[in-house]
């Protein structure tokens, strides 16, 4: 299993976001995490991706617990992609997607690196803005920014907080394509999305939270059936039958 | 190409300025052909014979040459420093100060002038650090120092620090307070070798240890959870830079007191020249902020005949230098 977990609990002083989530994703596949806003999408990947302590239950990532791992051992395993970013100092695009690096570098990057950064930004095509200051960017380039820069990571789960905000339908489809390449190659992905109909598209498995716990789904029952969707979101949906699975539609 | 060559020029400029800076003082005895001489003899070249073998060696070596250092490692210290704490804070308006660090050793310099038994340079130095930690400490909260609290705390600290200075100045006599004055203006014209050597060695060390962690810079100036994705831990990032920053600003701020502008100004303009990378920015940081004060101090000894505190000068020449700057290229920073 590529992500475990088990039993885990987490919650803000006396406010609770997440209760007893227990899951488990294999590897390779693209998994869409679904559900209303503060339903515990974010706080689910932030706590997989270790930048949250957490007291109960477990999260182990490719077999070894997230607790146990060193920061540096962890980054090289966890890609994690932030939801906002907002940059003060001017750095060019090559500089922002090169910090990637840090979890494999002493003082400076060196060669290797620099070149590994450079095929990040050609995966996602944005090496012909590579001497362009960031804060100059509009925000979806500035999100492939930050894209490319969790791919020079190298990372072999990659977890993504909404990765299609803020980008044109090009760049939509240009991050999709990429993720379903990065996941024939071996890579997990998981993603918070918000378009169901993206997420159906797209993603091989699917996971909806509901109030901070998981919302299972009964044996022999699509993720994409009406009565699933109008419970997660709370709201009346209508599904149409489109290529296997479905459009939705809300009413 | 063309930024290579200015690069290379940047790196370069410290060289004649060093040496140029060995023609200026107000000595009437000692002329720019004395100097040339003592240049050309010091490389066994023969040359015509000076006024006076023996105080010519006496100035430059005695009085020049330890000013053009120490001014050299001040300006270099400053810079790096500011440069550093803009990348750390992530905030473009932040200099060295801002910790409390220049009224925390004012204010041991003026507690040891009033007081002959505690050292100048040790009580000042000692004073500085203990403003940074206090600082520091005031910020913490589980486990966390987020940087508006640091600079909060700062604000705070420098406060009481400047309070504590005033009280001081209050109580001692006239011809202490005088002192004290000068010593807050910041002071080139008393340099010693002594002065140098207790100075070098903790400038020298935070340097190179910052010079280590120039891209470290880049990566925490994203962003703490930025930073916490790739692997680093920003609490400990940030410690490990604002200690070396202290440290080499505190070393030269206890030696030659206050001089405002250069942590701030400088870095900027270092930027503006090399770009925001702090691969580039950190060591033309030290080259530049060495250069930029040599020529300020220049200035301020050959523009009267009577010797304009430097702290004062770098203000009245880095201001409108900076404004010039701003207006000419605009500073881009993030709007959010």
């Amino acid at each position: 299993m590529a992500i475990d977990v088990r039993g885990l609990n987490f919650g803000y002083q006396r406010h609770d976001v997440l209760r007893n989530v227990t899951f488990y994703a294999p590897a390779g596949k693209f998994i869409a995490l679904l559900g209303k806003n503060g339903s515990g999408k974010s706080t689910l990947l932030r706590l997989i991706a270790g930048m949250l302590p957490f007291r109960n239950g477990s999260i182990k990532i490719l077999g070894q617990d997230i607790t146990s791992l060193h920061r540096s051992q962890r980054a090289r395993l966890i890609g994690y992609l932030p939801q906002f970013h907002t940059p003060f100092f001017p750095f060019t695009v090559e500089e922002v997607v090169l910090t990637g690096r840090a979890a494999y570098v002493f003082s400076v990057p060196q060669r290797h690196d620099i070149e590994i950064a450079e095929r990040a930004m050609k995966e996602i095509g944005i090496e012909g803005m590579r001497n362009r200051p960031y804060t100059e960017l509009s925000g979806g380039e500035r999100h492939l920014v930050m894209i490319a820069r969790v791919l020079a990571q190298e990372p072999k789960i990659l977890l993504m907080d909404e990765p299609l905000s803020h980008l044109d339908l090009h760049n939509q489809m240009r991050v999709l394509n990429l993720i379903r390449k990065l996941t024939k190659s071996g890579l997990t992905v998981m993603a918070v999305l918000h378009d169901p109909n993206i997420a159906f598209a797209y993603a091989d498995e699917f996971l909806f939270l509901k109030n901070g716990s998981i919302r299972t789904i009964d044996a022999g029952v699509n993720p994409w059936d009406q009565s699933v969707l109008a419970d997660v979101y709370d709201t009346p949906i209508e599904t149409i039958p489109y290529k296997g699975r479905a459009l939705v539609m809300p009413v | 190409m063309r930024t290579r060559v200015k690069e290379l020029l940047l790196y370069l400029l410290p060289l004649p300025l060093l040496l140029g800076s060995l023609f200026i003082g107000p000595s009437e005895v000692v002329g720019p052909q004395d100097v040339l001489s003592w240049i050309l003899r010091s490389m066994h070249i023969p040359t015509m014979s000076m006024n006076d073998e023996a105080l010519v060696n006496a100035v430059i070596i005695n009085v020049r040459l330890p000013r053009i250092i120490l001014v050299f490692l001040t300006g270099a210290a400053l810079t790096m420093s500011g440069n550093s704490m803009q990348a750390l804070f992530r905030n473009p308006l932040v200099s060295p100060d801002i910790l409390g660090l220049s009224s925390g050793a004012a204010f041991g310099a003026a507690l040891a002038l009033a007081i002959p038994a505690l050292p100048l340079q040790t009580t000042a130095f000692v004073f500085g650090l203990a403003a940074v930690a206090m600082s520091y400490f005031l910020a913490i909260s589980r486990k966390v120092v987020s940087t508006v609290s640091l600079i909060l705390a700062g604000v705070i600290v420098s406060g009481i620090f400047t309070s504590g200075l005033t009280i001081v100045q209050f109580l001692t006599d006239p011809f202490k307070l005088q002192t004290i004055v000068h010593w807050t203006m910041g002071n080139m014209h008393n340099a010693s070798w002594k002065k140098v050597i207790s100075a070098a060695p903790p400038i020298v060390l935070g340097g190179i240890w910052l010079f280590l962690m120039r891209w470290r810079m880049n990566v925490l100036a994203l962003g703490d959870e930025e930073t916490r994705a790739v692997g680093l831990n920003p609490e400990r990032e940030k410690l490990l830079i604002l200690i070396p920053a202290t440290l080499v600003a505190t070393a030269s701020v206890a030696v030659v007191g206050v001089i405002g502008m250069v942590g701030l100004a400088v870095p900027h303009m270092v930027r503006m020249m090399v770009g925001t990378d702090n691969r580039k920015a950190l060591p033309a940081s030290c080259v530049f902020g060495g250069s930029f004060l040599l020529v300020v101090d220049d200035f301020s000894r050959a523009i009267a005949s009577f010797e304009i505190p430097i702290g004062i000068f770098t203000t009245l020449i880095g201001s409108p230098f900076f404004i010039y700057l701003l207006k000419k290229k605009r500073l881009r920073f993030g709007e959010e």
